[in-house]
C-alpha cells in the first residue's frame, strides 16, 4: 500500500486562492516529513504556478491541482486549459532569470517557480488542455565507504530488491565499483534509491549468495509509458562469476516485467557485464569524461513482438530514419511532415535536466515557438558556460510538431544518433550536440 | 467522460492488452516479404479432418441468418457420445479462452485467488487479473509444473488450480502417478482444471484419461479445444467436461450463442473423423520434431521438446530482434519473454516446406549475426 501523502482539489481561477494552496502545499510538505528548505521550495513552486496559470486559464475554467509527497520526493501537478499557451520564462534560459529587468511581475513568479522546482514537465493533453508537474526532490546526506563483500559463494539466487538496508548497500556497492556515467544518480546518495523502491519510482531484482549477502542488482524505473529505463547489471562476485550473476539478474529482471504493460527496455548506463545476447545495439552517445572520449552503448529490447507502427517524420531526417530501421529490421511507415509554416506562439519552452558528475544534460521540447532555434541554442550555450560535455535531446515521433523540428535541431547543431523504438508514444529519436566539450 | 474513466479498476487500469498479430498481407508489406509462413499459433498445418471440410463446404449460406444452437446442442451430444458421458456434463465455448473466463467468474470472487505456472498458457493469470482476482504463480522446476510447489502454494482463498497438462510451452506433462498424488493430497480443497488443450498429439499409456480422472474427483474440470489438433482454431470451439454440479455453475456465467453455427457444424463432424487425422497430424509433428532436433543440435541450440505440435529452441540474441529477422525472411515464430522465458522462441510443428524454410532463415539470420 502507498505510503503517499496526497491532496486533490480544483480551485477557481483566481489569484487569491493560490496562497491557501501555497499553504496547503506546506502542510503535505511537513506531513511527509521534508526539511524546511523543501518544504519552502514547494510551498514557493505551488504559489507562483498557481498565480501564473490563474491568469492564464481560459474562461476561468478551474484549475485542478494534486499535490503528493512521496518518501523521496514533493510533486504538484496543475491541469488547465489555456489558448495560446506560452510558458516561455520557465525555460532555464531565461532572459529574466539572467538579470535583465524587463520581464513582467507574472513572469517573474514563474522563473521564481521553474527555479525552485529541481525538473518540471509539460504535457498536452489535447486541444487547449495542458497538464504542468513540478517535483522537489528530498536532500539525501552523501554515500558513507562501503565494503565490497567478501566470501562470496554460489549458488546465486534472485529475489526482488524490498529491504532498505539491503538496497542502501547495493546502490553503495555500484556506485564504488563502477563508473558514474553508469549509475543513476539516486546512488549517489543511497538511502534515496530504496526510497524511490517503497515509492514504486524504482524496481529492482537482487543476486544474493548462498548465505543471503548482496552479490549484484539491476535496478529500472518506467521512462515512458511503454518503456522501462535500466541500469546495470552491477555485479560484486569474482570475475570467474560474473557472468553467471549478470546471466541472472538480467534474466530475472526481464521474467519480472515480461507480462507487465510495458513494450520495451532499454538503457543508456548498461555496464560492461551485460549479457550482449539478451540485447540490441541501437548505436552510442559519446562523452568527455575525466579528458577521455568514451562511447556509451544504446542497449535495447523488445518485451514482446514488433509488428510496426507508423511514425511522422520531417524530409532532413528521412535518410537516417530509413538506413537506422532497414539495419535494425524494424517495419515503419514513415510519414512526411514539413517544417513548421508559422509558430503557434513566440516563445519555445524545453525541459532542461543536467547532472554534472555523470557530465551530461537533455533536453526535451514542451512547446514550439518561434525562437526554437535561438532557445536551443541558448540551451546549449548555458550548458556549455557549467561545462557540461554531452547534450542530447529527445524527438518522439508519434508528435508531428516535435517531428518538424528536425531543421531546427540540425541548426542549432545537433546531429540524430540513436533511435529508441517504441521510446516515447512511438519511437524516439535521440540527437546530441556534435561538439562536445 | 473523464469521471466515468476514473471509475475503472484498478486492476483493469493497470492490465496491459494482448495485442494478436496483424493479418498477413499487413505483415507481408511491412516485413517486404512475398510469403509469410505462420508458425507462432501451434496450428495444425494439415488443416480440419475431412469430414468437416466437407461440412463447412455443405453449409447453406442462408442458414447463416440463422442462430447457432445457444448451447451446442449437437455438438455436446456427440461429445457426450464420444466420450461416455451426459451431455450436460460438457460446456462449448468460444474457444477454451471463453471457458477459463466462465469457471473463473463462476468459482472466483473479490478476494480469491487461482494458481498456476509462472510460464505456462497465460490467459489463465490474465484472466483472472483482469477479473480483480490474485493469480499465484509457481516456478517451472526442470522446465515442468512442479506438483509440490502448486500445492504449497495454494492458501484458503485459492479457488482454482490451473494444470496445462501437457505444458505450453515445454510440452512437459504429469503422468496417471503424479496427477494422482496431486489429487490426493489437495484433498478437494479447490477446483482443478486440466487443460488438455494438446492432449491429442500425445501418444503414450501413462499419460492420465482425465476424463476418467473426473469421475473420481468432483473438484476436476477437463478442458480441451479444437484449435490444435482437429484444425478449427479459426472458428474457435473448446470445451469443457466435468462433473455435472460444477458444469452448471460455470454455464450460469457462461454467454450463450458464443460458438458460431460454422464452428458448431465443423467441431461435430470432425469428431466423426478424427483417427485417420489424428495420426496424419502426429506422423507430420513426430517428423518436423525430429527435422527441428536435427537443425538445433547441428547448430548448438538448447531446446525444450516435450509433448504438443510446438518446441521451444534459446536463441543467441533477443527473441524479439530474432522476430524480426526472421519476419525479414517469410517466418513468423512466437518470442517468448512473454512466457517469461527471454531469449526463447516458440516454433509450430508443420510440413516439411515450412520447416526447411524455418531452418533456412534461422540459419541465415544466425550466422548474421
Amino acid at each position: 500500500m502507498s505510503d503517499d501523502v496526497c491532496v486533490s482539489l480544483e480551485i477557481p481561477a483566481q489569484t487569491v486562492f493560490a496562497c491557501p494552496v501555497a499553504g496547503l502545499a506546506d502542510v503535505l510538505a511537513e506531513r511527509a516529513g521534508f526539511g524546511r528548505r523543501e518544504r519552502y521550495r514547494f510551498q514557493l513552486t505551488v504559489e507562483e504556478f498557481c498565480l501564473y496559470l490563474a491568469g492564464l486559464a481560459a474562461d476561468n475554467r478551474p484549475l485542478a491541482i494534486g499535490l503528493t509527497g512521496k518518501r523521496h520526493q514533493l510533486r504538484a501537478s496543475v491541469a488547465f486549459q489555456a489558448a495560446n499557451l506560452s510558458l516561455g520564462a520557465l525555460n532555464s534560459t531565461s532572459r529574466a532569470r539572467t538579470g535583465a529587468l524587463d520581464a513582467s511581475a507574472e513572469e517573474m513568479g514563474l522563473l521564481l517557480a521553474g527555479k525552485a522546482a529541481d525538473r518540471f514537465h509539460l504535457k498536452h493533453k489535447g486541444a487547449d488542455c495542458f497538464l504542468l508537474e513540478a517535483e522537489v526532490d528530498r536532500a539525501y546526506p552523501e554515500a558513507a565507504a562501503v565494503h565490497l563483500p567478501e566470501g562470496l559463494r554460489p549458488p546465486y539466487t534472485i529475489r526482488p530488491g524490498r529491504d532498505s538496508a539491503q538496497l542502501t548497500q547495493a546502490a553503495a556497492l555500484a556506485s564504488a565499483v563502477y563508473p558514474p556515467w553508469q549509475c543513476p544518480s539516486s546512488f549517489r546518495t543511497p538511502g534515496k534509491f530504496p526510497d524511490m523502491v517503497a515509492d514504486g519510482q524504482a524496481t529492482c531484482v537482487l543476486a544474493c549468495d548462498a548465505k543471503g549477502q548482496t552479490a549484484g542488482l539491476l535496478a529500472w524505473s518506467p521512462c515512458s509509458e511503454q518503456g522501462l529505463y535500466f541500469s546495470g547489471p552491477f555485479v560484486f562476485v569474482p570475475p570467474e562469476e560474473a557472468a553467471n550473476v549478470a546471466r541472472l539478474l538480467v534474466d530475472g529482471f526481464l521474467e519480472t516485467v515480461a507480462r507487465e504493460s510495458y513494450s520495451i527496455v532499454l538503457s543508456f548506463r548498461a555496464t560492461s557485464d551485460l549479457p550482449e545476447a539478451s540485447f540490441e545495439t541501437l548505436g552510442s552517445l559519446q562523452s568527455f569524461m575525466d579528458g577521455r572520449l568514451e562511447h556509451h552503448p544504446v542497449v535495447f529490447r523488445h518485451l514482446r513482438e514488433d509488428n510496426g507502427l507508423a511514425v511522422w517524420c520531417a524530409p532532413q531526417l528521412e535518410d537516417f530514419l530509413r538506413q537506422t530501421y532497414d539495419r535494425l529490421a524494424l517495419p515503419r511507415d514513415i510519414l512526411p511532415v514539413d517544417a513548421p509554416a508559422g509558430r503557434p506562439r513566440r516563445d519555445s519552452l524545453l525541459g532542461a535536466t543536467y547532472d554534472r558528475v555523470r557530465n551530461f544534460a537533455e533536453l526535451v521540447p514542451f512547446l514550439d515557438g518561434e525562437d526554437m532555434t535561438a532557445n536551443l541554442a541558448a540551451h546549449v550555450a548555458a550548458f556549455r558556460r557549467q561545462g557540461i560535455g554531452t547534450i542530447l535531446y529527445y524527438m518522439d515521433l508519434a508528435v508531428p510538431w516535435e517531428a518538424a523540428l528536425a531543421g531546427d535541431l540540425l541548426q542549432a547543431g545537433f546531429a540524430p544518433t540513436v533511435v529508441l523504438p517504441q521510446g516515447g508514444q512511438a519511437d524516439k529519436v535521440v540527437w546530441q550536440h556534435e561538439r562536445l566539450a | 467522460m473523464s469521471g466515468l474513466l476514473d471509475r475503472v479498476p484498478d486492476y483493469v487500469r493497470s492490465f496491459e492488452r494482448y495485442v494478436p498479430s496483424r493479418p498477413d498481407p499487413v505483415l507481408m508489406r511491412q516485413f517486404g516479404v512475398t510469403h509469410l509462413f505462420r508458425l507462432n499459433n501451434n496450428e495444425n498445418a494439415l488443416g480440419p479432418p475431412p469430414l468437416a471440410r466437407d461440412a463447412l463446404a455443405s453449409f447453406p449460406p442462408e442458414r447463416g441468418a440463422i442462430y447457432p444452437s445457444g448451447d451446442a446442442y449437437d455438438l455436446r451430444q456427440a461429445l457426450a457420445a464420444k466420450f461416455g458421458k451426459s451431455p450436460e456434463q460438457f460446456l462449448v465455448g468460444n474457444g477454451s479462452c471463453e471457458v477459463i473466463s466462465s469457471v473463473i467468474r463462476a468459482f472466483c470472487g473479490p478476494g480469491d485467488a487461482i494458481v498456476t505456472a509462472d510460464k505456462t498458457f497465460a490467459v489463465y493469470e490474465w484472466v483472472a487479473r483482469f477479473s480483480g482476482v490474485e493469480a499465484r504463480l509457481v516456478p517451472l522446476k526442470h522446465q515442468a509444473l512442479s506438483p509440490e510447489a502448486m500445492l504449497a502454494a495454494v492458501t484458503e482463498r485459492t479457488r482454482v488450480v490451473f494444470v496445462c497438462n501437457p505444458n505450453n510451452p515445454t510440452g512437459s506433462w504429469w503422468n496417471r502417478a503424479t496427477l494422482g498424488r496431486f489429487l490426493a493430497a489437495l484433498d478437494g480443497r479447490a477446483l482443478v482444471v486440466l487443460d488438455e488443450a494438446y492432449r491429442e498429439f500425445l501418444d503414450d499409456p501413462d499419460f492420465p484419461d482425465a476424463m476418467d480422472v473426473m469421475e473420481r474427483h468432483d473438484n476436476v474440470l477437463v478442458f480441451r479445444t479444437f484449435s490444435k489438433m482437429y484444425g478449427l482454431a479459426g472458428f474457435r470451439v473448446g470445451y469443457l467436461c466435468g462433473p455435472p454440479a460444477a458444469v452448471d455453475f460455470a454455464r450460469r456465467t457462461h454467454i450463450a450463442y458464443s460458438v458460431n453455427i460454422l464452428g458448431q457444424i465443423a467441431a461435430t463432424a470432425a469428431l466423426a473423423d478424427d483417427a485417420g487425422h489424428i495420426a496424419a497430424t502426429r506422423r507430420m509433428v513426430d517428423a518436423a520434431k525430429g527435422y527441428l532436433r536435427d537443425r538445433f543440435d547441428a547448430l548448438g541450440l538448447e531446446y525444450v521438446s516435450g509433448a504438443g505440435n510446438f518446441i521451444m529452441v534459446r536463441t543467441p540474441l533477443s527473441d524479439t530482434l530474432l522476430y524480426r529477422k526472421l519476419m525479414r525472411e517469410g517466418v513468423m515464430v512466437r518470442t517468448m519473454t512473454g512466457f517469461r522465458y527471454p531469449n526463447w522462441i516458440r516454433i509450430s510443428l508443420a510440413r516439411e516446406q515450412a520447416m526447411e524454410a524455418f531452418a533456412k532463415a534461422l540459419a541465415k539470420v544466425l550466422g548474421q549475426t
